[in-house]
């Protein structure tokens, strides 16, 4: 059976939340107080005694006020301790996840698991948690008062309640079984609407929009029969507590009404059972099942939580290598801008022997999946490598690698367009000079054409704009950092002729510029334009 | 209001399990109720006979049966309670996303593109997820409640007094109201609030993760860490009022408890003390109070959420649905596509794209588009499928294109875009998007043959194989395949392919065309790209450049 990863919480924060159970515990053994109450004024009532209504009233209220107020204040705690915990797990994936480029974990899952998975831990941390330590505490608490009254009823509360444990670990297994099952199917049919209408735009063109919503109804209506065959038999775990909840009040009831009426005569520690003893144990009975209820339900809390928290660690254990250096803005690395590799690898594989004088331009050749990406992302620093690789004069570490990447532009083959105005997205620094360096990424025109030029959002799939465009655009980007060194990977891949010399042109104005340029490229075209061609081999 | 309508709405997709699950919740709470009520007359009426001696004559048969049927009784109910209940739950569902869909269809093509950013497609299973709470939470628990008060009410009336179940009733129903009332309040502005929060701050990681090289290469991986360690930072304030709001609401429901039985228990003395009421039926009353407590309980979350569901079906069911009043089927005149003088503008921009453009595409010939990337070919074939706008000729079958109604040109006409996508289900599920009889194994497998996809689909185990979410599973050469088999499968008589053959090799591209000239020969087909081997088997080539 897999292990759950262990709870990540601090020990502030694990205190907190003891307190706060203990609290909620404590409230709960207070019932006894206003049970003593009820009874008391029955049993007044029967035997015509003496007892102050007003009096009673006012101590059972009272009570109910102050158990009122101490799980207000428990479940506040639990609450601000379930906070910190989630708080403190998001700052660990922020500080780590963009620093990490994974290859076989989408930005979706990533985004899911911070923004949407890791709040699951709140419901377990302040339902769960509690629950657990009321079932420790209450239940023997509550059956040990009824013994002090009359044992025969404390066993028959203890025959109800087989062995705890055990009972727990019964209704736990089927309902985790469940709950599991079902988050899985609920999501099923999320999962299914999102590829519907994704399908859409398709299914209108294919005249097919009835047929698609006909494929989903029968499809949704499978996965119903599925998830109902799977609850009928899972919920019979929770209507086993509730019978045995029902029976243990049923059997306490009818034993303390045959006590009373002198049928009975065992289990009263000798002598007879008042009416104010009777209807105590019957107001406890229900109460000692309580938690154990309040702990099934909260069950479910617990399977998603231990879902999240194993993500959470098949992610951490996860071998992806960082990044070097952290992603900011620092000041420029000082030298002149050349590249030089010698017998450096990464996890990857090789990379190729190279010298890049400052100024100076190469085109990377070879086929696809011979490490032409990889050399380019190496020597931009976005992983990690042995050997010697030295950018500027300096060898490329963590130290050195935000200040490279400070004179550094690189143009990737696919682009995620964050959701900013095309100024800011192009110019994040506010350096100027937009209009000269669109004019020479042949770029101009895109941007006279867009709606609002360059306060224009493009949105996250870069919508009103073509690939070959947005090339354009990122390498009038890179013309604006001031960057001395280009690199771009595939700049002319998949595009028509008169777009791919543009850009090689492009390439060559930064060249005559003074920037240091390598490519990575099919293109023979803009090998040629390149001082010098290396092919890489696989 | 909108809620009432998200209601409405999932209410109707299973009435009769809806009754079902709520008259079994009524049924859970009143025979709870009537446990402790009876078991509590049972004692007080057991001691009373104990010490007047008259244990014997005492009738215990009833009751103690009484009891006992109780006990089974509840928990069966409530096993049937959670099983209607879920079934019925599932069932809206369901509905309440076929009903999305039905939405989405009518919403303009470039919306329904727009779908495919995952932004929008999370946001929307956000909210569908928060409408599926509202039967559930909300609405059952509250007519079970109300119902099981009634049912109190009644009962208290004649087997207990006037007094007592007028404040039972009234106790519970305006302290539940005071306390709701204010958790709504407190709770729908923040509430919704709380929710744009979330989704952003999963926007802004999203945003972060997939545009993390840019902001490396930038130096602003720091900065906008920043920006999203605020948002948590308001969301968190933000649910850390609503939780506050809760708690207190929380407290408010254990207070009435509190104050209402000991309301109960100082109404009964007085009744008991001047012999209006003998003890049993007292106890029986002040045990009945005590245990509809459960009434309230369950519906806090539900009402809490109200905030952020109320949001949710305003997006989701805000929309009016309008029917479109449909043309009579036209008659063709003629076969083919014919243009004339066509001017098609930018989608964003206020230039024109396309001007003059005339062209003529006979039944059983294959044009070919040539032109520069994001010059615009893809808007052309939209404008030539009705999806964007255009002045000009755009005749099908010798109709104007305006002049069909939308059903009759999709039987004619289908447009392959460059971007397709499938969904997670068979192969069989995929093709039934373009035909209505899916079960025509024969007609699937001679398409699938066309785009050379037989034998990939045969070793994944036939037409019934499953792909993943998305068609996952599949290359993306051969799902591109797939959708252009879908295409074959509508027997269109004119067929537009933007870049049909991206991603394959030249000569699948070459034996893909082939099938499909070969599947459809009295097809006019029309393709755009810059690939050679579609240019080279075109009957006509046309270079867009000279229309630009």
């Amino acid at each position: 059976m897999k292990t759950t990863a262990p709870l990540p919480l601090d020990p502030a924060s694990a205190r907190q939340l003891r307190r706060a159970s203990l609290t909620a515990a404590l409230a709960s053994a207070l019932w006894p107080v206003q049970a003593g109450c009820l009874a008391m004024m029955i049993h007044a009532w029967v035997t015509g005694g003496n007892a102050s209504a007003a009096l009673l009233a006012a101590v059972f209220a009272l009570t109910g006020l102050a158990r009122a107020g101490l799980e207000r204040w428990a479940s506040g705690q639990a609450f601000a301790a379930a906070d910190q915990t989630v708080h403190a797990l998001r700052q660990t994936l922020l500080d780590r996840e963009p620093r990490l480029l994974r290859a076989d974990v989408s930005s979706a899952e990533i985004a899911a698991l911070y923004g949407q998975k890791l709040p699951l831990l709140v419901p377990y941390l302040t339902r769960y948690k509690p629950a657990m330590m009321r079932v420790r505490v209450v239940p023997l608490l509550l059956i040990a008062l009824v013994a002090w009254h009359n044992w025969a009823a404390a066993l028959a509360l203890l025959i109800a309640v087989p062995t705890i444990p055990l009972f727990m670990a019964l209704v736990g297994m089927a309902a985790k079984d469940a709950s599991a099952k079902q988050l899985v199917e609920i999501g099923d049919m999320n999962r299914l609407l999102v590829d519907h209408l994704a399908v859409m735009p398709d299914a209108r063109l294919l005249g097919g929009l009835d047929r698609s919503r006909a494929v989903f109804a029968a499809s949704a209506e499978a996965l119903r029969d599925r998830t109902m065959a799977v609850l009928r038999v899972a919920f019979l775990s929770s209507t086993v507590l509730e019978l045995f909840s029902a029976i243990g009040v049923a059997l306490v009831a009818i034993l303390v009404g045959f006590t009373l009426l002198g049928e009975v005569t065992i289990g009263t520690w000798g002598g007879s059972l008042s009416v104010y003893q009777g209807v105590f144990i019957l107001l406890l009975a229900p109460d000692v099942f309580l938690p154990l209820r309040d702990l099934a339900s909260a069950w479910h809390d617990k399977a998603s939580a231990e879902a999240v928290l194993d993500e959470l660690a098949d992610l951490e254990a996860r071998d992806t290598a960082a990044i070097l250096g952290t992603g900011a803005r620092v000041a420029a690395l000082p030298g002149a801008g050349s590249v030089t590799i010698q017998d450096a690898a990464t996890e990857r594989g090789p990379l190729p022997d190279l010298v890049v004088p400052a100024g100076g331009s190469l085109a990377l050749v070879g086929p696809s999946g011979a490490g032409k990406s990889t050399t380019i992302e190496a020597i931009a620093g976005l992983i990690p490598h042995s050997g010697h690789l030295r950018v500027a004069g300096a060898p490329l570490t963590d130290a050195t690698a935000d200040a490279w990447r400070a004179r550094l532009a690189l143009v990737p083959q696919r682009v995620h367009l964050p959701d900013m105005p095309l100024d800011r997205y192009l110019d994040p620094h506010g350096r100027g000079g937009v209009a000269e360096a669109l004019r020479l990424a042949h770029a101009a025109h895109i941007v006279a054409a867009l709606p609002d030029g360059l306060g224009t959002v493009l949105g996250e799939t870069g919508a009103g704009v073509s690939g070959g465009e947005m090339r354009r655009l990122l390498l009038a980007r890179a013309f604006l950092s001031g960057a001395d060194v280009i690199l771009a990977d595939e700049p002319t891949a998949d595009l028509d002729a008169r777009t791919a010399a543009q850009i090689t042109q492009a390439l060559i104005a930064a060249k005559a510029r003074g920037a240091t340029v390598i490519v990575a490229t099919h293109d023979a075209t803009l090998a040629e334009a390149m001082d010098q061609t290396l092919e890489v081999k696989a | 209001m909108i809620l009432l309508r998200a209601i409405r709405l999932l209410w109707s997709a299973a009435p009769s399990a809806m009754v079902r699950g709520a008259f079994a919740g009524v049924l859970v709470m009143a025979m709870g109720a009537a446990l402790l009520g009876l078991s509590g007359w049972f004692i007080t009426a057991t001691g009373a006979a104990g010490l007047m001696g008259v244990g014997i004559a005492f009738d215990v048969f009833r009751p103690s049966a009484g009891i006992r049927f109780l006990a089974l009784g509840r928990a069966a109910g409530r096993y049937a309670e959670r099983l209607w209940t879920h079934d019925a739950t599932l069932r809206a569902l369901a509905r309440l996303r076929v009903v999305l869909m039905a939405d989405f269809a009518r919403k303009p093509m470039a919306e329904l593109r727009r779908l495919r950013g995952s932004a929008l497609l999370v946001r929307i299973t956000a909210d569908v997820d928060a409408l599926d709470g509202v039967l559930l939470r909300l609405v059952l628990p509250l007519l079970a409640g109300l119902a099981s008060h009634a049912l109190a009410f009644a009962l208290l009336w004649w087997l207990v007094a006037p007094q007592i179940a007028g404040a039972v009733a009234l106790g519970y129903l305006l302290g539940g109201a005071v306390v709701f009332a204010r958790l709504i309040r407190r709770s729908t502005a923040l509430a919704a609030q709380a929710e744009t929060q979330a989704q952003t701050l999963r926007r802004q990681m999203l945003g972060l993760i997939r545009g993390q090289r840019g902001a490396i290469l930038q130096g602003t991986l720091p900065q906008r860490a920043a920006e999203i360690t605020q948002t948590e930072t308001t969301l968190r304030a933000a649910h850390d009022t609503l939780d506050r709001a809760e708690r207190n609401a929380a407290m408010g429901l254990s207070a009435v408890v509190a104050v209402l039985v000991a309301l109960v228990l100082w109404l009964a003395d007085g009744l008991v003390q001047n012999g209006a009421l003998s003890p049993a039926p007292a106890a029986l009353g002040l045990f009945a109070a005590l245990a509809l407590a459960e009434t309230l309980l369950p519906l806090r979350r539900g009402v809490a959420e109200i905030g952020r569901i109320q949001v949710a079906a305003r997006r989701i069911l805000g929309t009016p649905i309008q029917t479109v009043a449909t043309p009579p089927a036209p008659h063709p005149t003629a076969r083919g596509l014919v243009v004339r003088d066509l001017t098609v503008p930018h989608p964003a921009r206020d230039t024109a794209l396309i001007h003059g453009l005339s062209l003529d595409v006979a039944p059983g010939k294959t044009v070919a588009l040539r032109s520069p990337s994001g010059s615009g070919k893809s808007t052309l074939l939209d404008a030539l499928a009705g999806l964007h706008p255009a002045t000009g000729d755009i005749c099908l079958n010798g109709l104007q294109l305006n002049a069909w109604p939308e059903r009759e040109m999709r039987a004619i006409l289908t447009l392959v875009p460059q971007r397709t996508a499938l969904i997670g289900g068979t192969i069989r599920d995929n093709l039934a998007l373009a035909t209505d009889d899916s079960d025509d194994d024969q007609a699937a497998w001679n398409a699938l043959e066309a785009v050379a996809l037989d034998d990939v689909i045969r070793t994944r185990g036939g037409l019934d194989a499953r792909l993943g979410e998305g068609g996952a599973g599949l290359s993306g050469g051969e799902s591109r395949r797939l959708a252009l088999a879908r295409a074959i499968l509508r027997k269109p008589m004119i067929l537009l392919l933007d870049e049909p053959t991206e991603g394959l090799d030249a000569p699948l591209a070459r034996r893909v065309l082939h099938g499909i000239r070969t599947a459809l020969p009295e097809a006019a087909i029309l393709t755009a790209s810059h690939r050679e081997a579609e240019t080279q088997m075109a009957d006509q080539t046309i270079d867009l450049q000279s229309y630009i």
